[in-house]
Order: structure tokens, then C-alpha cells, then sequence
């Protein structure tokens, strides 16, 4: 108990790697930590490592170099004491379909050795939670995708862990779903201040939830921030504008003051449209209608195109997230998680 | 491999009893859920009983069979034998539910919780021993009404459970010991039904040893399955003290520990 206190890390790992039986190189020496109460995002490809890593981390493999250790205890060494501390809800929707809700509810219980006591008031707390009070006692087999997911979710939150492992967490589910399950991932830092470690191939969630993500590729991290220093470091936003017909020494004047302003990085013209590279688009946007008002220069449109997580994928990896191609088995998983989903 | 280093906390983990207890009740629940198995564990018996009992039944009005077979009603040969072949059916598929929670995700749910990884292959073993003492059971119940007269008594009734109970038990670490290697649940079903057949054939559990030829026999004799059927059959025709009983019970216990042992170290190496 020494180790584990408030000053160890929710998650540290120093150069991990998996080589699997026959050579395939998963994860290829990786290293980052997780403080606590952070939300953290994985973000790669299928076959990126994602799912390798956190199988790792939740001791469900063991690494073949490296060492990484949740809560402060080793993943390899004090597996058990991990598994103590760590909830996983996996992509593969593993709830039992012949049980009920509350059915699959009392085994994740029993399996945290949750006391008899306590047993009832945990269940409906995390049946609350994930708002699924009503169905509790129907069969399984009988629930939407995004309420298998929902259960799925509260399984992984009865014994109350202090770092939750979500592997695509909405992998398969509609738009309306993934956001309800934004929504409870959100919940569940502000109000229970859960860390919460996640894997995605969605650019939109990564963005949308996490405090810091690591873009991985081919089992190698590519770069670890928060979305916006990764947008940022892109070279910022961009801006198109365009002046109105006649403005002439107008506009050139105009795009002479420009280049003075603080944040602009780069100036260029196409033809009639003029392009404007600068960090924090949106303060200079104003900045812009002074100095061609200044100059009697009339704008007649502009457009604010702020990076994308897409961009910065692109940036750090050579190809567009959508085209990584994952292992047989990854992909075999993602249409079971899937099928099972669309139910 | 490295060997993971057990802490106290896990070494009283693996002797925690209620995590077996969990997952045999997920098993059971699942059983119970299910109104086709129940149905169907209650029917397979009785069809087996009509069909097969019944058309062998000219077989004893030939005087020598009926001295081979040491009975007088083929019936009273044939129930032990269909106990043991309904506790071979329902343990020898154990393995399948460990493929399909593979399949699905639950098996790494189960791994990513504190429990020991040897309540997983123990939990779903006593969940088919149970199974198949339900259906044996039933079976007698179906007996004495086709008037199979037991001649060990209620007494006898429960060594009889005793010995399906440790058959199915071990029977099911076999299958369970090949779900954790085996990925595929179409390789598995293969390669249990290539199993099942000539185990069943290979034993006495329909005919006598007597009726077979003598290489045939020399197998029969070291099949897990006669090692069951022999002393239930001293059970049931001859009563309850019989010298067999107790070896009986000996092997299957020794079989059921065995299978419990293999199987929890399979499934150690093989997942964890």
C-alpha cells in the first residue's frame, strides 16, 4: 500500500510493448501517464494498438517488454490488486442476453465481492445512473444496442472503480446514443471524479470528451495533448476572406496592416480569395473589419476554418484515420460489437 | 513465461468458494431460462428409454443374452447405461459456453475481475454436474414408471447421484479443457462429437463387455464411461452392497479431481 496513494499517477506506462505469438508487433514501446480525474483518449485506427494496450492494462494479457502500472500497482505483479481498482467495459457489449438487467447486475456484484449489505443500493444506484431503472428485470436479449451499452457501462461501475477503461465506447451505437453516452462519461468525472481511459476511432468524441489524447498509429504514439494544443500546433486556424469589388489600394493597404498583427503567422492570395494562417482565428476575425474599415476597405464574406482532429491525424500519421486497416481479429470483434448492437 | 507472483490477497482469492458459486449460477440461470433445454433434458432421456430400451427388449427373451446381460428386463440394463450417456451428452458441451463467452466478450469481463481464474472452469463444471443429476432424476422417475424396480433403495439413489455428479463433473473439464485452447466453436463441436460416439460405443453402457470382441473389450475396460456405468448397474439390479460401489466411486473421484486440476491449469495457461 505504500505506492498507492494520492501522489501516484491514475496510470503510468514506461515503454510497453506486446509481441504477439508469430511476430505481430502490437504495441511497439509506448510511454504516458493518466493523472487522476483526467479524461484520456486513445486515438488510432483498427490494428492501431488501441485495444492491445488496454487488454494489457487491464491485465487481461500480459506485456512482453515494459511495464505499466494502474493506481499505482503493477499490471503484471499485483494484477489482482488492479483488477480491484479498475472498471472495463469492453467493445464487445458483453452483457449476458439470457439473464435480466438486474440479473447481470448481481453477477458483476458477486464477482467484486460487493457485501450482501450493500448489494441492492449499488445496483439501483448504477441503474440509475445509466437510466435503465425500468427495464432492470427484463431479459437482456429484449434491449436496444444503446441499452445493452448502457449496461454494459453500469457493470463496469458497481464496485466502483477509481479508473474506468471504456474500449470504444460507442462503437456501433446511432448518433442520439453516443451522445447519451457522452453525456454519462462526462457525469461520471464531474460528479464521481472518475479517471476515465478511453479508445476511440472517432475523431468527433475524441475531441468532444477527452482533457488530453495520444494519437496512436502502428503501435507507436505519435503525439500526446489536449485536442486543442494538437490543433494548435498544426500552424491555428485558417481564414478566407475576400474584399469587395473596387477596394483596391483599399485592400492592399489593408492586408499591409495585417501583416503586423500579433497571431498572424502567414499571408497568401488565390486569385480573388485571400488566405490568413494565424493562431486564434476568432480573436483576429474582429481585428480584420478594423483594419480594412480603417483603410475604407469593404469585406464581402469571410470564412473561419479552425483545424479538425482530422487534420491533425493526417498531420502525424501520412493517411486519413478511416483507411488504417485492422488485424482479422480486431475486425471480426468490431462487427460482432457491432451486429449486437444494431439489435 | 514469467510466472505472475501471487500476493495474499490472490491466494485467498483462489480459495474463495463463492466465485464458483457465482459462476455456476449464471450457468444455471441461463438453464433454467431456457424452456426448450429444460423441456429437452426431460424428453431425451424418455425417447432414449422407449425407443432404444423397448426395441432391445426381444434381446432377454434369448435366454444366453439374458444371462450375459445379468438381467431379466433389458430396461433394468439399459437405465444405468442412459444415465450415463444423458451426464457424457450434457458435460462433454461444457466446453462450448466457454468459447461463447470467449465469443462475446464475457470471458474477459470474468478476467478483468478480482475473481480466481480456476472458479471459471470449476463454476461451469458443477453447473453440468448439477445439470446432469436433474436429468438423472428424471430418469429414474421415467424408469419406475416403465417399472425398472431399483433394487438399491432411496439410499442407493443417492450414490447413484454421487457417481453422475463426479462422471459429469469430470467429463465437463475435458470439454472445458478444449474450450480454452480451442477458439472455433464449429472445430470444437467436431471435435466433441468425434469423442462422444466411440467413448459411448467403447463402454458398456448399452451391451455387455461379454458381447464384444476381445479388442473391443480391452478398451471398454479402460473407458472413463464403464468406470461409471458398472457400479450404478450393480445399483440398480443388484443393490446397495456390492464390492464395485465403492471402487466406483473411488475412480470417478479420482477421474472428477483430475479433470479439475487440468482443467484450472488450462485455463491459467491458455487465457489468463
Amino acid at each position: 500500500m505504500v505506492h498507492a496513494g494520492t501522489a501516484a499517477p491514475a496510470i503510468e506506462v514506461i515503454d510497453l510493448k506486446k509481441t504477439y505469438r508469430g511476430g505481430i508487433e502490437a504495441v511497439k514501446g509506448i510511454s504516458f501517464q493518466v493523472e487522476k480525474g483526467e479524461i484520456f483518449g486513445f486515438l488510432g485506427p483498427n490494428g492501431a494498438g488501441k485495444s492491445t494496450t488496454i487488454m494489457m492494462l487491464t491485465t487481461l494479457i500480459k506485456p512482453t517488454g515494459g511495464r505499466a502500472a494502474v493506481d499505482g500497482f503493477d499490471v503484471v505483479k499485483e494484477a489482482y490488486r488492479v483488477r480491484t481498482r479498475l472498471g472495463y467495459v469492453s467493445q464487445d457489449l458483453a452483457v449476458d442476453d439470457n439473464l435480466t438487467g438486474r440479473e447481470n447486475l448481481i453477477l458483476q456484484a458477486h464477482f467484486y465481492h460487493i457485501p450482501r449489505s450493500q448489494l441492492k443500493a449499488r445496483i439501483d444506484e448504477v441503474l440509475e445512473l445509466v437510466g435503465l431503472r425500468e427495464r432492470c428485470d427484463d431479459r437482456v436479449e429484449f434491449y436496444s444496442g444503446g441499452m445493452r451499452k448502457r449496461l454494459d457501462i453500469a457493470c463496469g461501475l458497481i464496485h466502483r472503480p477509481s479508473i474506468l477503461f471504456l474500449d470504444e465506447p460507442t462503437l456501433g451505437l446511432d448518433i442520439q446514443t453516443r451522445h447519451e453516452i457522452w453525456r454519462y462519461i462526462e457525469k461520471l468525472r464531474s460528479e464521481n471524479k472518475m479517471t476515465i481511459f478511453l479508445t476511440t476511432h472517432y475523431m468527433d468524441e475524441a475531441d468532444a470528451l477527452c482533457d488530453r489524447i495520444a494519437i496512436i498509429d502502428r503501435g507507436v504514439i505519435k503525439a500526446i495533448d489536449a485536442p486543442s494544443a494538437l490543433k494548435d500546433q498544426l500552424g491555428g486556424d485558417v481564414i478566407f476572406f475576400r474584399f469587395s469589388d473596387g477596394s483596391g489600394d483599399a485592400a492592399a493597404a489593408t492586408m499591409a496592416a495585417l501583416r503586423e498583427l500579433p497571431g498572424v503567422k502567414e499571408i497568401s492570395q488565390h486569385g480573388e480569395e485571400k488566405v490568413v494562417v494565424a493562431r486564434n482565428g476568432d480573436l483576429l476575425l474582429p481585428q480584420i473589419f478594423e483594419a480594412a474599415q480603417k483603410n475604407g476597405a469593404r469585406i464581402e464574406s469571410v470564412t473561419l476554418k479552425r483545424p479538425t482532429l482530422d487534420d491533425v491525424y493526417l498531420a502525424h500519421t501520412g493517411r486519413a484515420l478511416r483507411e488504417g486497416a485492422g488485424g482479422k481479429e480486431e475486425f471480426r470483434r468490431q462487427r460482432m460489437a457491432m451486429r449486437r448492437a444494431r439489435r | 513465461m514469467r510466472a505472475e507472483r501471487y500476493g495474499l490477497e490472490e491466494i485467498r482469492a483462489g480459495l474463495r468458494l463463492s466465485d464458483i458459486y457465482w459462476v455456476c449460477w449464471r450457468e444455471l440461470k441461463k438453464f433454467f431460462g431456457q424452456r426448450t433445454r429444460i423441456l429437452m433434458a426431460v424428453i431425451q432421456p424418455l425417447i432414449w428409454l422407449l425407443f432404444l430400451g423397448n426395441s432391445l427388449t426381444g434381446l432377454t427373451r434369448n435366454p444366453f443374452a439374458s444371462q450375459m446381460l445379468g438381467v431379466d428386463n433389458y430396461l433394468v440394463y439399459m437405465t444405468p447405461g442412459i444415465m450415463v450417456m444423458t451426464s457424457l451428452f450434457g458435460g462433454i458441451f461444457g466446453g462450448l459456453s466457454v468459447v461463447w463467452d470467449r465469443h462475446f466478450g464475457y470471458l474477459n469481463k470474468l478476467l478483468a475481475a478480482p475473481i480466481s481464474r480456476a472458479a471459471i472452469p470449476m463454476g461451469k463444471m458443477l453447473a453440468a454436474a448439477i445439470q446432469s443429476v436433474i436429468q438423472v432424476t428424471i430418469i429414474t422417475i421415467i424408469a419406475t414408471i416403465l417399472g425398472v424396480r431399483f433394487a438399491c433403495g432411496p439410499a442407493g439413489f443417492l450414490l447413484i447421484v454421487a457417481i453422475v455428479f463426479l462422471f459429469s463433473f469430470g467429463v465437463s473439464g475435458i470439454s472445458i479443457s478444449l474450450g480454452a485452447v480451442i477458439r472455433s466453436q464449429e472445430t470444437l463441436m467436431a471435435i466433441v462429437n468425434f469423442l462422444t460416439m466411440p467413448l459411448m460405443f467403447a463402454s458398456n453402457a448399452m451391451f455387455p463387455l461379454e458381447a464384444m470382441p476381445a479388442w473391443l473389450q480391452t478398451i471398454a475396460r479402460w473407458n472413463p464411461l464403464s468406470y461409471a456405468v458398472t457400479p450404478l448397474r450393480e445399483l440398480v439390479g443388484q443393490g446397495l452392497w456390492s464390492a464395485t460401489i465403492g471402487k466406483g466411486l473411488l475412480a470417478m473421484f479420482i477421474f472428477a479431481a483430475i479433470m479439475s486440476l487440468v482443467a484450472s491449469r488450462q485455463f491459467r495457461r491458455s487465457i489468463a
